[in-house]
């Protein structure tokens, strides 16, 4: 479904720095596969994201969603933002629409396709409100939401639930597996969590920093539906010992950016 | 924060005198409400250590209230606050009506002593002052001269409007552009607009135009600065958001930059409405004798005092209630900058 190639990008910081940020990022993502994306602050994972969405230019390499090639934002592809992005004079409705009202969706359809979406996230009763008078977890439902409404075939998702506290986090992740149950579709989900990735994710790509790229790629071969229930996943073996693993790797590479903490003096010698 | 931590004291203030002046049949002031030096709650003696920082929540006054405790560095304030009684006295004393009236009610007593002892020819009375202003409301000639006046202000105005805020906006966006005009904006923004005056005089004439023309430079600078900020100040995320599903850049001003500035764009319109009415009265004093200004000049010359402290005050009017108008228009637009009214008094009270 998506194929990334080789794919390179660098940036230079404000003290004249030359900074690559993906270096030689190759993946594929299958059809209706749940990736998630696991790293390091500053490894490039939104980056790596964006360029999936069209929304920034890359040096090198080729990325191509179902065969053609991303030239800039499509059709095919919606964004779930960190911080939300929904415009605070704009109701929850409107919100909800706005992606479809920029495909060119007449107001009708749009607003009975934004209200089908708003039941889906359980926000009804809240379609007049503004995004201000909503809860940072009520927010990002409305964001995810406005991406479904498009009914894309690929859900960027850029650490959606960092900016909600955990309890919201653990419910909005249950949601989110609910209605991935019943409406699949590719997801490439960005997290800086472990047990996030590990619980949503098909397999899980582990990135590294300096330069950004990916390490190791995890599958998870845990039964679906999934939770946290009692006889649920997160609570099997499995799932705990794919969680150490991956922050076993994750403290290793934030190790050899600290010398005096690795573990394996070995290799930082060399 | 020196704003709202005057009006945090003077509400408590407020409710002290209130407390003072209508006793409640069984009301007793309670210690920790009451900013009065002394009040500070005393741990007694036999309460446990860990319950002396809460004030009871039993006494009889304390026990209904659902307001949240106030965050505050000062002791006395600390712990719930007893509801406090409701009305139309209690509403007149949330307003801030009769505070103003009370200071001009002082100020005009102060004025009207002033001129009964240093008073006479050119000093006239508060008293004298009204009659005079009642008097001039009367005349054809004041209002042609208001006429004259604000036909330079009104064009004036909003050709600051239709240049300053396109001129803005894009300033906002385009660094291109910014970096060609910052420095005509930065000497425009220091410049003393009346040194204009008579340079504008010889170059443009002394009729309306010119009249027009400085009402436009006094106000202008005031939309393109606060028009910029506000488009620089879009969150970004909200535009890449918009280029997430397809918008362009046309789009992109249409439903996210115009609307997110809508605010900054009216307080600038605000302020500019403000530079506007100095600049048409001082083009008029300094230059082209006409309209209100000249009406002024017109009456220094006849040494009709009052008359000429009425044309003040009908000027000073007439800006009182163009900010006013342009305030609420300011207010109404940009609504959603205060989701939830009901909730905005709490947290203001506890920045």
């Amino acid at each position: 479904m998506i194929t990334i190639q080789g794919l390179s990008k660098s940036f230079t910081t404000r003290s004249g720095e030359r900074v690559d940020a993906l270096r030689d990022v190759s993946l594929d993502v299958g059809e209706n596969e749940f990736l998630t994306v696991l790293g390091p602050s500053g490894c490039g994972k939104t980056t790596l994201l964006r360029a999936v969405a069209g929304l920034v230019p890359w040096d090198g390499g080729d990325i191509a969603v179902d065969g053609s090639p991303v030239r800039g934002p499509g059709p095919d592809r919606a964004v779930v933002f960190q911080n939300f992005a929904l415009l605070p004079w704009a109701t929850v409705l409107d919100n909800v629409a706005f992606g479809l009202r920029m495909r060119g969706v007449g107001r009708a359809e749009r607003a009975e396709r934004a209200r089908s979406l708003i039941a889906t996230v359980g926000l009804e009763g809240c379609e007049a409100k503004l995004p201000g008078e909503l809860s940072g977890g009520m927010q990002q439902r409305v964001g995810i939401a406005r991406a479904l409404t498009v009914r894309p075939r690929v859900l960027l998702m850029d650490e959606p639930f960092g900016a909600v506290d955990e309890q919201t986090r653990r419910l909005l992740q249950e949601e989110l597996l609910a209605i991935w149950e019943e409406h699949r579709m590719t997801v490439v989900f960005i997290t800086h969590s472990m047990e996030e990735a590990v619980l949503l994710g098909d397999r899980v790509a582990l990135m590294s920093a300096r330069p950004g790229r990916i390490a190791e790629i995890v599958p998870v071969r845990l039964p679906r539906p999934r939770s946290r229930d009692v006889g649920g996943v997160a609570r099997s073996g499995e799932y705990a010992e794919i969680t150490a693993y991956l922050w076993e790797r994750l403290r290793d590479m934030h190790a050899e950016h600290r010398p005096d903490r690795a573990h394996r003096p070995d290799e930082v010698a060399s | 924060m020196t704003l709202s931590i005057t009006r945090r004291s003077a509400a408590v203030f407020r409710a002290a005198m209130f407390r003072k002046a209508f006793p409640h049949p069984n009301a007793t002031i309670i210690p920790g409400t009451t900013p009065a030096p002394g009040a500070t709650p005393v741990p007694s003696t036999t309460t446990p250590p860990n319950t002396t920082a809460l004030p009871s929540t039993t006494t009889a006054r304390n026990a209904p209230t659902h307001r949240k405790p106030r965050r505050s560095g000062r002791g006395p304030q600390a712990g719930p606050r007893p509801t406090r009684p409701t009305g139309p006295l209690r509403r007149l004393l949330d307003m801030n009506l009769p505070y103003q009236l009370l200071t001009f009610a002082v100020l005009a007593t102060c004025w009207e002593l002033y001129a009964g002892v240093r008073g006479g020819l050119l000093l006239p009375g508060f008293a004298e002052t009204v009659r005079a202003t009642a008097g001039l409301l009367g005349e054809a000639e004041l209002w042609r001269a208001l006429y004259v006046s604000n036909q330079a202000l009104v064009l004036g105005f909003a050709l600051a409007v239709v240049v300053g805020v396109p001129l803005g906006t894009a300033l906002g966006r385009f660094r291109l552009l910014e970096r060609y005009a910052d420095v005509h904006l930065n000497i425009l923004l220091v410049t003393p607009m009346a040194a204009l005056i008579p340079l504008l005089v010889m170059s443009v004439g002394v009729g309306t135009v010119s009249r027009v023309v400085l009402v436009a430079l006094f106000s202008v600078v005031m939309v393109i600065v606060n028009s910029r900020a506000g488009v620089r100040q879009v969150d970004p995320a909200l535009i890449e958001m918009a280029r997430s599903f397809g918008a362009g850049e046309r789009t992109v001003w249409a439903r996210i930059l115009l609307p997110a500035a809508l605010p900054a764009v009216m307080t600038g319109v605000r302020l500019g409405l403000g530079r506007a009415v100095t600049g048409m009265v001082l083009v008029e004093l300094l230059m082209v004798s006409d309209g209100i200004g000249g009406l002024i000049l017109t009456y220094r010359g006849l040494l009709k005092a009052p008359q000429l402290y009425g044309t003040i005050a009908v000027i000073l009017a007439e800006a009182l209630l163009l900010g006013a108008a342009a305030h609420w228009a300011e207010r109404r637009l940009a609504r959603w900058t205060r989701p939830n009214p009901s909730r905005t008094r709490t947290a203001r009270s506890q920045r």
